[in-house]
């Protein structure tokens, strides 16, 4: 276990400039993507995510600290692409149809980004039809959706929908989050989990995952 | 035949209800004045009741919302609840408004603390119209004038010079679909019907206001947000649920008595001003009137700090507006210890030789504390620096104590950083649009209840504004007054362009909002 510590006080700090120079010197000196990712960056972004749970951390912490650790993520990946290495779990993350807000979803996709999971945004204003795109071609292992208003929550509900229509339903775990969102409401259109922060989120990916190993 | 009835007792003000046997407590308790926010979803857990005689039954919604040493005190969601037996019920709504008498800071300004108010402040435009008006205006009789709000009612009947003869105040009915315009939007899609109930209640103000004096009420003019507007008007909401918000139908709405079913006559003019666009509606551009935005070359805010905050900023060339989503932060709505602004809460603290000194309302202990409380204690404790730039509490600890039992929690300080984050970040990129400095900003008027009631010392420690002290006033409720300068001007006051800018889409939002959630530092 080799933790760059730079790399991880700049993730920490939410110092992107620190956070690029640490990983281009990383690869320089030749360490392997993949290892910097799971000895430095996931550890960083752990830690990240205790800080925030503990309350020491918010908002505009965890944005810095996702965007040290998207930058650093830009320069390797080419490199894992390159060396035909791959993230062992894909995740398909988007805001729902109707709705703008990204922050949080923003968040949450760092986080899980942090975590070593492959992440593919969709971004906001998402349709049913193409999260069903999205999981027809990726192959994700779950699809995460968010929406902060009210009148924006049934599109969850019918992207959940589109998906067992699409006869896709069974081979992805379907998380939900956003303010107005409960875990009640999760129970009632039928996803597989709902949580409250990022952090939460991270843990429910893995939780499920684990459980579907198991 | 007869229907099995049951009776219910709401206390503490001991309001008496008569329901038939198994039916939910929803239509009669909000007849009542009881908010429910989620719009009876079960979802929070604004409308609970405890149960101080006969029972009821503990639901999936209770235990999901209440912890089990409430429910164990009887606490349960009223929305959720049906009736199958005689109750008394404790309203935990009421434990606040009862105290709500001396109010001291009550929202809507009583008679003469708005006649003040418009008196010396009304812009040059209006005195002149009003100058020129002396002769034609007296034919013209009474007129009311309303402020819609998504909360609350203030509607005034004033005579041709302006002086307002009669005050009428109220909660919005369609408080019983949620308190926000979301839940009203969610409410009216699933089939509900929310014009009714509002236009049956405007329509009683209006026969309270006008008693023994109908026959001369010439106009009525509403103003209020897109949703209430539509709402009003019956037209469709469906627009306003989805990306880009944006309806086809903001123009203005005209209305004859028999259309409402009011009491008035039957060639009285009902009017509900036009909307700006998105969300913004007429209540923002009465309020761009009042405060003279449009008057002349120098740039000039309008600050209305509600749920959903919104801005104008603007001149007589051209005026940007947008609204940004503040919570009810400011309200003390989602503050562990907060309350209205009602006996027991804290309204203002002070530093002094490093010691926090509260005033509570009504003197008497403090039970809980208010939104002006809220932005003072914080920055209080940023200026003895027991609160750091980043929101967290100096010392580690979890909680921040301002005047025991009342203390502020670290979770409190991240939902005021939120607010006023978003308050912050919407201003600084109309700014932006319009190209503009804050050096180059004339005046900012702050509208609304908290807007009058929070140090402007204190908000700018925060970082909730960021201007030079001396361009803020508190403007009071300029949605009101501007809708009287409306009725009162002789013709339709020229308006520049207003452009408005929605937030959510602009990519900068994001950045700057979260720049804008930490506190500034050594102010």
């Amino acid at each position: 276990m080799a933790l760059n510590v730079d790399l991880y006080d700049a993730i920490l700090n939410g110092n992107a400039k620190k956070a690029h120079a640490a990983t281009e010197a990383a690869i320089a000196a030749g360490v392997e993507p993949m290892a910097l990712i799971q000895e430095s960056m996931v550890p960083a972004m752990d830690e990240v995510g205790r800080l925030f749970e503990c309350e020491e951390y918010f908002v505009p912490e965890l944005l810095l600290a996702g965007r040290a650790m998207k930058g650093a993520m830009e320069l390797l990946k080419p490199l894992l692409t390159a060396a035909g290495q791959k993230m062992a779990v894909r995740v398909v993350i988007g805001t729902v149809k109707g709705d703008l807000h990204d922050i949080g979803k923003n968040i949450v996709a760092s986080m899980l980004e942090g975590s070593g999971f492959e992440v593919i945004d969709l971004g906001t204003d998402v349709s049913p039809e193409n999260f069903v795109a999205a999981v027809e071609q990726r192959k994700p292992h779950v699809v995460c959706m968010s929406a902060l208003l009210t009148v924006t929550m049934p599109a969850m509900k019918l992207t959940i929908d589109a998906l067992q229509t699409a006869g896709l339903r069974t081979q992805v775990k379907v998380l939900i989050g956003g303010a107005p969102v409960t875990h009640q409401y999760a129970k009632e259109i039928g996803a597989d989990g709902y949580s409250e922060n990022a952090n939460g989120a991270v843990g429910l990916v893995k939780n499920l995952l684990a459980g579907e190993a198991a | 035949m007869t229907c099995d009835l049951v009776r219910i007792r709401l206390e503490p003000l001991s309001v008496e209800l008569k329901l038939p046997l198994g039916s939910s407590l929803i239509a009669a308790l909000a007849a009542h004045g009881v908010e429910f926010p989620c719009g009876g979803m079960g979802e929070c857990s604004g409308c609970q009741v405890r149960v101080l005689s006969g029972s009821l039954l503990v639901t999936e919604a209770d235990s999901a919302t209440l912890t089990p040493d409430q429910l164990a005190k009887g606490w349960r969601l009223a929305c959720q609840a049906r009736a199958h037996e005689s109750l008394v019920l404790e309203c935990g709504q009421w434990r606040m408004q009862i105290l709500a008498d001396d109010n001291p800071s009550d929202p809507i300004p009583k008679v003469g603390a708005l006649a003040t108010m418009v008196a010396p402040s009304i812009p040059a435009v209006i005195s002149r119209e009003r100058a020129g008006d002396q002769s034609a205006s007296s034919s013209r009789g009474l007129a009311v004038a309303i402020d819609l709000g998504t909360t609350t009612i203030a509607a005034q009947l004033i005579d041709a010079s302006g002086n307002v003869l009669a005050v009428e105040t109220a909660l919005n009915p369609q408080a019983a679909f949620g308190s926000d315009v979301m839940s009203r939007i969610r409410a009216a899609l699933e089939g509900q019907d929310l014009t009714t109930p509002i236009r049956v209640a405007l329509g009683q103000i209006v026969a309270r206001l006008a008693r023994g004096r109908a026959s001369q009420v010439a106009e009525v003019l509403l103003v209020g947000n897109t949703v209430m507007h539509h709402l009003f008007g019956s037209l469709d909401v469906e627009p306003l649920a989805h990306v880009p918000f944006q309806s086809p139908n903001l123009a203005e709405q005209r209305f004859t008595p028999r259309d409402l079913g009011w009491d008035l006559p039957s060639d009285c003019v009902v009017r509900f001003a036009r909307c700006i666009g998105g969300f913004i509606g007429s209540d923002i551009l009465a309020g761009i009137v009042a405060a003279g935005i449009a008057l002349g070359d120098d740039l000039t805010a309008l600050v209305d700090l509600g749920t959903n905050g919104e801005i104008a900023i603007g001149n007589r060339h051209g005026i940007v507006c947008a609204s940004t989503a503040a919570g009810p932060a400011f309200e003390a709505g989602s503050i562990r210890m907060g309350m209205r602004a009602v006996t027991g809460a804290i309204a203002y603290v002070a530093l002094v030789d490093g010691t926090l000194r509260p005033t509570v309302l009504g003197d008497g202990a403090p039970r809980g504390i208010c939104g002006s409380g809220l932005v003072d204690a914080v920055a209080a404790g940023l200026r003895s620096g027991s609160i750091l730039a980043n929101g967290r509490i100096a010392d580690g600890s979890k909680n921040f104590p301002i005047a025991l039992p009342v203390v502020l929690y670290q979770s409190d300080i991240r939902e005021l950083q939120l607010a006023k984050g978003a308050i912050a970040a919407g201003f600084r990129l109309l700014l932006k649009r319009l190209g503009a400095q804050v050096s180059s900003l004339h005046a900012i008027h702050l509208a609304g209840a908290f807007g009058n009631y929070v140090q402007i010392e204190s908000a700018l420690r925060i970082g909730l504004l960021e201007a030079p002290h001396s361009v803020i006033h508190a403007a009071g409720n300029t949605a009101l007054r501007g809708a009287k300068m409306l009725l009162l001007a002789r013709e339709e006051p020229q308006l520049p362009p207003i452009e408005h800018v929605s937030l959510a889409a602009d990519p900068a939002f994001q950045d700057e909002f979260a720049a804008c959630m930490t506190f500034p530092e050594n102010l």
